[in-house]
């Protein structure tokens, strides 16, 4: 980037002709009747900053222009930069600007030259004269490499500069040429936006703070406030063109922006704490929903408005010092052009702080109606009052308000969306569905990602269709054969039962983050728990021969032994080892058919599942023991379907986590094989001294193929012997009643836990491990 | 007497929340041992110091631990000059003479230290010690009180059924507002209104509670912290000082507590 620097500004001076260019240029512009009058008004206002001398320069950089056929527009742009600059009355950079645009106009043409002047209006408001020296240098080096890509990329400077910063332009050039690696044609998607890496670029604001970044203490900042776990996700799809959206509330969801463009730092986290207190706010104490019926915009707008004050003076009377996180943004003055927008936010500000001095009549109505409206400041039916009356108001005083364009001031506010009831009977007004159509669009977006992922799990799911005639190929891959136990005649069947592999399909792991968060006291008790296991365990040894410390029972028992003459045992000291922890868990998942029974709760017992075993992973993957999760059903013999979620060389990401949330219920329970299966993958791929092999299941083992259920009982019964053999502890963990009587059978009493109340199982199951990785 | 020295002479201070004094009466007039459940600095140990007080009986506190053996409860032979002599652990002692004997904190010592008390908390009321070859019938005066916080102890560390089956519960939270900026401003000398702030101010801590924090901000914290406040430290200092530091490390959790608390100050 820098060795375009290498024309050095010195050069300029080449140009300068005493008495030569500056009448050179009148003489030829006295030919042009098209260019002279604005030639001249150029010309007059920068004699009026610039002494003769440096207006020489000026005209020998515009007679380059002339030289380089940079045509009339080229010309007349740059005297409108040339006009715009001359307040700054610095020669050099208008110099050096002709200069470079010579060079453009050289290398990637006229048009582009023009483009890139026009560009540099844009490009000025955003730097300061060094950073747009630079950015000149970064538009030549793109004319010198890929000439086609100036005229695009000039044309398009508004959103390519939104990240703010001239290093992020010249990286979005270099990328751009980069990654193109001499494409002429990936040049152009890249630098005229079509390309999502170029796309991704500008999104990209190296300072700001994201959503992501500043989530946990949000939520937990929100929670200590208002004694409520908010639901608060990331909004995409903010487009760089439009006005920075703002937060939303749909259901009891919180939507905030990616980021705030523009906010940096500690001023960025103050401003989604912000927004979330704002919008957790209308959730705690607004709850409201107000039908849409035939409200105008300006209307919903204003009832959207005294809604906002309405909830924020409950908040302020509950917690005082808000007003001091929402204060700074109420910036709205009391002057300047009184349009729609202005007065909405000169209307928020009055109604948010009563000290603020603002003589506006209507104004000064708003605050009379709220005030009179404050004995009944609980009643959300009083902003729908007095929004209608205020929007009536507004309407006749005939100020413009384009619902397409509003946004809702102060920054920190939510869009207004989650406060109305879409009747679906009642059609609203067009321009009212403007006002939403931003908001909506998003969601949209949204539903349209979520029905693509659901489209893919559709055809992922189509493999595992209860009863439907597929394939071979499409139940997955075959990876195993296991004998199974004929409990009739007492053989062995060799390569009995068919082991297939199915992918994992990818739920929404939100859905998990949800369900881990509500589960907050068991989650807490857990972690409790691998703090204590993770330091290694101190275990107390009594009557030692050495320690640090005096074994009081043992040594009375030596005194006792020396006076009545016997020998004392001389180990009387008490001493403490560490243990360490080596072992390996994998967590065998029952997803048959049964498991989507509804608890009383709501919630299948697949979702029950699903938490404890979120729960325990957690806990695993903090305390580093190596663990695997994999989830089973069958469908006869020849089809028992084993799905990874968590392989034990994995790490448990969000990827691992989609999966879990993407288990669905169907088949049966041919659980002996299940086991045999689960056996091997431990054996092969751990090696620590011990091994856990914790089942999950609801009932009974079952397979369509099998009438007599004791039969597979048996089997697996075999299979968990078997898997003692080889030196792997296996635990029954049985929800429900139904597998009550069974279970012992096959995992032995004390190796079978019961969890009869199935809501209970994410304490249970974590209890049950801890308890076995102390032992 | 022998027990004198663990007698109560002047009245602790405390508020009642519900009918606790009523049941903790009524379980002492039939000798019934009694479980006090609740977070930490909520008033469990006070509590069982004013109700020796008003019942006008002895209190033996024994901090559970857990090296604690059933030898330091029940007693055991010490060496002296002239021989082996027996030293009667606070439990025995409790049983012996009468008293109130109260086990803070019991799910810490191991399960089988605590299965001791056992025979002294049914229909027998008896204490054998086996070592020193004696049946000690418990005094008409003894009764047996423990506390435990259910959301401190862990999974692993929970009592036995058969432990749990024997007593009288009381359960105690946080007092309501109103109760806790009294106590506050009586124990600590706040005003009242700062006394209020203080209790505004651990409703956000305790609303984390779950999410991020084991416990919230407990009545005792708010006390300290208000002590901190009458000793000249300004308010934004002592709430840090004496609740934000104190209650969790997680630099998260603690900068939406701080901006929480700021929150509560008008």
């Amino acid at each position: 980037m820098r060795s375009v620097s290498a024309r050095p500004s010195a050069t300029l001076q080449v140009l300068f002709e005493p008495e030569g260019d500056a009448r050179r240029l009148h003489l030829i512009m006295r030919q042009r009747d098209a260019l002279r009058p604005l030639f001249l008004a150029t010309w007059e206002a920068l004699s009026r900053q610039f002494d003769a001398a440096e207006l020489e320069t000026w005209a020998g950089a515009v007679l380059e222009l002339v030289n380089v056929n940079a045509g009339p527009a080229c010309l007349i742009a740059y005297w409108e930069a040339s006009r715009d600059a001359a307040s700054t009355r610095e020669i050099a950079p208008l110099l050096g600007a002709a200069q470079i645009c010579a060079e453009i106009c050289r290398h990637a043409g006229a048009p582009a030259a023009t483009a890139s002047l026009n560009a540099l209006a844009i490009a000025r408001r955003s730097f300061g004269a060094a950073a747009l020296s630079r950015w000149w240098r970064a538009m030549e080096m793109l004319a010198r490499q890929a000439p086609e890509s100036v005229l695009p990329a000039a044309g398009r400077m508004g959103q390519i500069l939104l990240p703010g910063t001239i290093e992020a332009f010249e990286d979005f050039i270099t990328a751009g040429l980069r990654s193109a690696a001499g494409d002429r044609n990936r040049r152009l998607a890249f630098f005229s936006l079509q390309d999502d890496l170029a796309r991704r670029m500008i999104a990209r604001d190296p300072g700001g703070v994201g959503f992501p970044n500043v989530e946990a203490e949000v939520k937990a900042f929100t929670t200590a406030l208002w004694g409520e776990l908010p639901l608060l996700r990331g909004m995409a799809g903010d487009s760089m063109d439009k006005p920075q959206r703002r937060s939303t509330i749909s259901g009891p969801i919180i939507r905030l922006p990616e980021t705030y463009r523009g906010v940096r730092g500690d001023a960025a986290r103050g401003l989604f704490r912000a927004a979330t207190a704002h919008a957790q706010a209308h959730l705690v104490l607004g709850r409201a929903r107000f039908p849409i019926g035939t409200l105008k915009p300006l209307q919903v707008a204003l009832v959207n408005l005294i809604e906002d004050a309405r909830v924020e003076t409950l908040a302020m009377r509950a917690l005082p010092g808000l007003r001091r996180l929402w204060a700074p943004y109420h910036v709205a003055e009391p002057r300047g052009i009184a349009t729609a927008p202005v007065l909405l936010a000169r209307l928020a500000r009055a109604l948010f702080d009563p000290a603020h001095v603002d003589d506006d009549g209507f104004v000064a109505k708003g605050r009379a109606l709220f005030a009179a409206a404050l004995p009944r400041i609980e009643d959300s039916a009083i902003s729908r009052e007095i929004g209608t009356l205020l929007g009536n108001d507004l309407g006749q005083m005939r100020v413009q308000f384009n619902a397409r364009t509003y946004v809702v001031e102060p920054v920190y506010r939510d869009d207004g969306l989650g406060l109305w009831d879409f009747d679906e009977g009642a059609q609203p007004p067009d321009d009212v569905l403007d006002l939403f159509i931003d908001a909506m669009r998003v969601d949209a977006q949204e539903s349209a990602d979520g029905s693509n992922q659901q489209a893919e799990l559709g055809n992922a799911e189509a493999g595992i269709g209860r009863g439907r005639p597929v394939a071979p190929d499409d139940r997955g891959t075959v990876i195993a054969r296991y004998p199974e136990w004929d409990r009739v005649h007492g053989i062995e069947r060799p390569d009995w039962t068919v082991v297939r592999e199915v992918a994992a399909k990818s739920g929404d792991p939100h859905a998990i983050e949800d369900a881990l968060d509500g589960a907050g006291a068991v989650r807490n008790r857990v972690a409790r728990l691998v703090r204590g296991l993770r330091i290694g365990r101190i275990v107390r040894l009594k009557r030692q021969h050495d320690g640090h410390d005096l074994d009081v029972d043992a040594m009375l028992d030596a005194g006792i032994a020396l006076r009545s003459g016997q020998e004392p045992d001389p180990r009387v000291f008490r001493s403490s080892k560490s243990v360490h922890r080596d072992l390996s868990a994998l967590l065998l998942i029952d997803i048959s058919q049964s498991t989507c029974d509804r608890l009383p709760s709501g919630a299948t017992v697949l979702d029950i599942e699903r938490l404890a075993v979120a729960v325990l992973s957690e806990a695993m993957d903090q305390l580093g023991d190596p663990f695997g999760l994999l989830a089973f059903a069958s469908d006869g013999r020849e089809d028992i379907r084993m799905t990874s979620i968590k392989g034990f060389d994995e790490a448990y990401d969000r990827p691992c986590r989609a999966r879990l949330a993407g288990l669905s219920s169907g088949l049966s329970t041919r659980l002996g094989t299940a086991l045999r299966h689960a056996g091997n993958v431990m054996a092969t791929t751990t090696s620590t001294s011990r091994k856990l092999l914790i089942v999950l299941t609801d009932g009974e083992p079952s397979d369509i193929d099998v009438s007599d259920p004791l039969d597979l009982v048996e089997d697996a019964r075999r299979a968990a012997v078997d898997l003692r053999s080889r030196g792997i502890d296996a635990y029954g963990v049985v929800l429900g009643t139904a597998g009550i009587a069974s279970a012992p059978r096959i995992f032995g009493r004390s190796n079978t836990m019961l969890v009869p109340r199935v809501e209970n199982l994410p304490a249970r199951l974590s209890e049950l491990y801890f308890r076995l990785a102390r032992r | 007497m022998p027990l004198d020295a663990y007698r109560i002479n002047t009245e602790p201070y405390y508020e009642p929340q519900d009918t606790e004094i009523d049941i903790f009466t009524a379980a002492y007039s039939e000798r019934l041992p009694v479980m006090l459940k609740g977070p930490t600095g909520c008033g469990k140990t006070r509590f069982v110091e004013h109700m020796a007080w008003r019942l006008g009986k002895p209190l033996i506190t024994v901090a559970a631990h857990e090296d604690m053996t059933a030898a330091d409860l029940a007693g055991r032979y010490l060496l002296e000059p002239s021989g082996t002599v027996w030293h009667d652990g606070p439990l025995t002692q409790a049983a012996r003479h009468g008293g109130i004997c109260y086990l803070d904190e019991i799910v810490e010592a191991r399960q089988d230290t605590t299965v001791v008390i056992h025979p002294l908390t049914d229909a027998r009321r008896i204490l054998p010690l086996e070592k020193h070859n004696e049946i000690v019938p418990a005094h008409a005066d003894f009764q047996l009180t423990i506390s435990y916080n259910p959301g401190y102890q862990s999974a692993v560390k929970d009592l036995k059924e058969s432990t749990k089956q024997r007593f009288i519960a009381i359960d105690f939270g946080y007092p309501p507002p109103s109760t806790e900026s009294t106590i506050i401003a009586r124990e600590s000398g706040a005003d009242s209104d700062l006394a209020t702030l203080l209790v505004r101010i651990a409703e956000r801590s305790r609303n984390l509670q779950g999410h991020g924090l084991d416990e919230g901000a407990s009545t005792r914290m708010l006390i300290h912290t208000g002590r901190m406040v009458r000793a000249g430290l300004p308010l934004a200092a002592a709430v840090r000082a004496g609740i934000v530091l104190p209650i969790t490390d997680n630099p998260d959790i603690r900068a939406a507590l701080t901006d929480a608390i700021a929150a509560c100050v008008p």
